[in-house]
């Protein structure tokens, strides 16, 4: 039974989590409210309540490219990423691998590094060898950014299996690529898919990185940055209302994906 | 010998599943108890119950007279070995046992020396600098029972603490607990799933099934008079042979068995026999029933040999024998035929169904 | 072709990608630092000019500094407030834990720009924060106090980067066997000595990681400093982010950049070191 002192000190620790709870939504809230009413100097005012922001949206031209551009760099970079992340995790659970910790601390560098540094690198890289700025650029930084985060998630997988299984298959005379179709392929995929969907909200998000390499085209971050400097309209808090309930639903997805992986 | 532990009607469910029905048990001061039953069986509930790591759906846990049913683990004059031995792996020996000593605020000295004493007495001194990963199986045991027995708790719950040993060193360690149990003359509450174990170390012995006690009764007991057939079958080998009650009697393919008044005319009861209890060739008593039968199998199993047996009379139940190896044993071949004796009394007559 | 060129032949294909993407930029990067501009062009060169700019000048090492201590206070800030919200979400059981641990996971992923734009209506002069001290007579009128300084860098990190203090800090906290507590519980330790000597100590490296963790991403980050700063709040993140805009002198950003990268590969390192270590 808890004493008084531990009771109290239950009392403080969910106040102190429901409090930042409220710090940590604040952001969903507000965008909710002034999209939907109007706020003057902290004072809300009920009676211009509409939805008519949300509605309007999608007549602002440069939203839609942001959002069109962002999609596209999403799917492009993951789909690359997750490619090469297959590609590297079987080849570094190799047997005869050569160099395995120097690909790993490639992989995982531009995800631990800060973005300023990889953003930086990845844009003088590019004006050396003549990429400029824009969405290529763009996605390759993306690639590079969410690379890690599939690769650890099929790694781990992979590394979990017993290496029988593709003794197994080979004893049965597969080749190597009916072993993997076959055998591995089906093991991984869900890592492939958890880890892409992850990939795919990091890239959502990503804005650093971004910044270095977008140029002209702005993806959606950083088309709000620039609307950031002069103000958002109701029409953007729509926007960003919207953004954030996918990347929320995005994070559930994630979380009930990774928790039912964890109970293999 | 005075009553130490006492759990009067305890009970435990986990939402709608009562995993523990309302059991009592009284544990004596001094005593070696152990709870056996198969897996699932509710053992390790009643341990987590006795230790306060959850709490009995209804019922009332007394210790020493003392009602401790509410009373937070950590006020319980009692310490547990965990089956997974739960050291701390980022203390070393001496700071694993010396623990509870440092809670208790006793001067460094002497937890300096209780638990170099400590040590000595489970045979592991001269390790007090290594950490729990640098340790045997077998030495992390020994230091998960000193860092129990340091504080000197009047009784040690023990959780299946010899299951992760291998089977040598597990005999070892059966020897040295009980041993050990006499010397510090405390009392062990005993956990697992090993009937041999549970025989050979055990003053009484709690037989478990599925939330509710089978069976207390000394090693002895349980293996001459087991009560129910659960019982009989769990508890070492056992022939079990159905029939029915008729004159006082049980009345079975083999032959009829004396049964106890208790069980009603009419009522569907069973015969268990020993196998060691099964004789072949010799001299019949006149308390024996007398059948034939053909022998399947001859199993050598060192000092003692398994026969299979299908009586003629019966020749769906089949019966084991149990006899000393010999020549005369070693030369019977399958198909055999061979005369079967069972004195009469050596047969425990139960009802068929469990009460 | 022989066993053994086919097995190097494998390894540079495999790490052909990785290498071209990312070491030979982080390469050509530390590089350019040595370079110099002429006449808004780059010039390849080998001058240690821009190192030696930033340390002769008498405002670059005090921003440098001042960043270090301000990301080390928001991870001081993330570990405090992260530790207790994560040790209440482990104390937690089956499903309520896990609705929890998802409810402090979300923010990692909601928009990082939006997050800076609400701290900044929240902590503006016009924003919730003033107007709620104003209501509660704690302040007499809207106060600057909170935004357009370190503070709202402060406060605006510390609230972007919490979520991935409490991450790694829970993570570390469920990696301890339950029956550790137990046992401590069981050999008499109230629920605080408990705490203090077995959950703690076990919990500590993956804290620092977690601290550590958040101390390189608040190092890295320039878009905080700009949108609530103003002029006084510089970071050094900030700094070199201008060097690639007006000011056009990407080898001297290059140069900060390397200064910048070198804390954070000392600091991950050590991160690794630590999360090595873990006995648990
Ligand atoms: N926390 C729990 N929630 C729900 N059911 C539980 C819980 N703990 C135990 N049970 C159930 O209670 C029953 C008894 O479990 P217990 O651990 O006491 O068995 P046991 O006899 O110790 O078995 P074993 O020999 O396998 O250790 C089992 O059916 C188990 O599934
Ligand atoms: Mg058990």
């Amino acid at each position: 039974m808890a004493t008084r002192g531990e009771r109290i000190f239950d009392i403080f620790l969910w106040l102190l989590a429901g409090l930042v709870f409220v710090v940590l939504y604040a952001p969903v809230a507000i965008s909710a409210l002034f999209s939907i009413v109007e706020v003057r100097r902290g004072d809300i005012l009920w009676e211009t309540a509409t939805l008519e922001w949300y509605a309007r949206l999608w007549q602002n031209q440069s939203i839609m490219d942001a959002i069109r551009l962002t999609l596209v760099v999403g799917a492009t970079s993951v789909v690359l990423s997750a490619m090469l992340a297959v590609a590297l995790a079987l080849y570094v659970t190799r047997e005869d691998a050569l160099g395995r910790r120097f690909i790993e601390l490639a992989v995982y560098l531009p995800f631990l590094l800060p973005p300023i540094v990889t953003g930086l690198a990845l844009l003088m890289f590019f004006s050396q060898v003549g990429v400029s700025r824009g969405a290529v650029a763009v996605i390759i930084g993306h690639g590079a950014f969410v690379l890690a985060v599939i690769y650890r998630l099929v790694v781990t997988r992979l590394q979990s299996l017993p290496a029988s299984l593709v003794e197994a298959s080979s004893d049965l005379g597969a080749t190597r690529w009916q072993t993997f179709r076959h055998v591995l392929w089906p093991q991984i995929a869900p890592a492939v898919v958890t880890g892409s969907i992850l990939a795919l909200a990091l890239s959502f998000d990503e804005t650093l990185i971004t910044s270095f390499l977008a140029g002209n085209e702005m993806t959606l971050p950083i088309r709000l940055w620039a609307m950031m400097r002069v103000g958002f309209t109701p029409e953007i808090n729509a926007l960003v209302t919207v953004v954030l309930l996918v990347s929320i639903a995005l994070t559930i997805v994630i979380g009930l994906r990774l928790r039912a992986g964890g109970r293999e | 010998m005075t009553v130490l532990l006492e759990l009067d009607a305890v009970s435990k469910s986990y939402g709608a599943t009562e995993v523990l029905r309302p059991t009592s048990l009284e544990v004596k001061d001094g005593e070696f108890l152990t709870i056996l039953g198969p897996s699932g069986s509710g053992k390790t509930t009643i341990l987590r119950l006795v230790g306060g790591f959850a709490r009995p759906t209804a019922g009332r846990i007394r210790f020493d007279g003392a009602d401790v049913t509410n009373v937070p683990t950590h006020k319980r004059p009692f310490n547990t070995v965990f089956q997974d031995y739960a050291l701390f792996p980022h203390m070393n020996v001496a700071r694993n046992v010396g623990y509870g000593l440092m809670l208790r605020r006793r001067p460094k000295r002497e937890i300096e020396n209780r638990v170099a004493e400590t040590l000595e007495v489970v045979g592991l001194s001269g390790m007090l600098d290594r950490y729990p990963s640098q340790l045997s199986g077998g030495q992390r045991q020994r230091v998960a029972l000193a860092r129990a027995l340091v504080c000197d708790p009047r009784l040690i719950l023990l959780d299946e603490p010899l299951a992760a040993l291998d089977a040598g060193l597990r005999r070892q360690m059966q020897l040295f607990l009980k041993s050990l149990q006499r010397q510090v003359r405390t009392t062990f509450l005993f956990v697992t799933h090993d009937q041999e174990e549970a025989t050979t170390m055990s003053d009484r012995i709690v037989v478990m099934n599925v939330g509710h006690i089978e069976q207390i009764g000394t090693p002895r007991d349980i293996y001459y008079a087991p009560a129910s057939r659960f019982v009989a079958e769990f508890f070492g080998d056992n022939n079990i042979l159905g029939g029915t009650i008729s004159d006082g009697r049980l009345q079975c393919a083999l032959g009829a068995f004396p049964a106890p008044p208790a069980l009603v005319e009419g009522s569907a009861a069973l015969a268990a026999i020993r196998p060691e209890k099964v004789r072949l060739g010799t001299a019949a008593e006149p308390a024996d029933i007398v059948f034939t039968a053909a022998v399947i199998d001859v199993v050598f199993a060192g000092a003692i040999t398994q026969v299979l047996l299908r009586p003629n009379a019966s020749p769906e139940a089949i019966i084991t024998a149990k006899l000393t190896s010999g020549a005369a044993i070693g030369s019977l071949a399958p198909d055999a035929s061979v005369e079967v004796r069972i004195a009469r009394e050596d047969a425990v007559i139960l009802p068929a169904a469990s009460p | 072709m022989s066993p053994r060129l086919a097995r190097i032949g494998l390894f540079v294909a495999a790490a052909s990608a990785p290498v071209v993407f990312v070491l030979v930029p982080i390469a050509a990067f530390l590089i350019m630092s040595f370079w110099r501009v002429e006449t808004s062009q780059l010039v390849p060169d080998m001058t240690v000019a821009n190192y030696a700019a930033f340390f002769a000048s008498d405002t670059y090492p005090r921003v440098f500094i001042e960043t270090l201590q301000l990301c080390a206070i928001v991870a001081v800030i993330g570990v405090a407030l992260g530790y207790p919200i994560a040790y209440l979400i482990w104390r937690q059981h089956g499903r309520l834990r896990y609705v929890l641990l998802l409810l402090f996971a979300i923010p990692l992923f909601m928009s990082y720009i939006v997050k800076i734009y609400t701290m900044r209506s929240i902590l503006g002069l016009q924003g919730f924060l003033n107007q709620g001290l104003v209501t509660l007579g704690i302040l007499d009128q809207p106060s600057l106090l909170f935004i357009y300084n370190r503070l709202a860098i402060l406060l605006t990190m510390a609230v972007i980067f919490l979520p991935f203090a409490i991450l790694p800090i829970y993570l570390s906290l469920e990696r301890i066997p339950r029956s550790l507590v137990h046992a401590s519980a069981d050999l008499g330790g109230a629920p605080l000595a408990s705490f203090r000597y077995v959950i703690l100590p076990l919990s500590a490296p993956g804290t620092i990681v977690g601290a550590l963790f958040v101390f390189v991403l608040a190092l890295g980050d320039f878009i905080t400093p700009q949108m609530v700063g103003g002029p006084s709040g510089f970071t050094i993140g900030r700094v070199i982010w201008s060097q690639f805009g007006l000011a056009f002198n990407w080898p001297f950003g290059a140069a900060m950049a390397s200064l910048l990268l070198l804390v954070a590969f000392v600091v991950i390192s050590l991160a690794a070191l630590i999360a090595r270590r873990q006995r648990v």
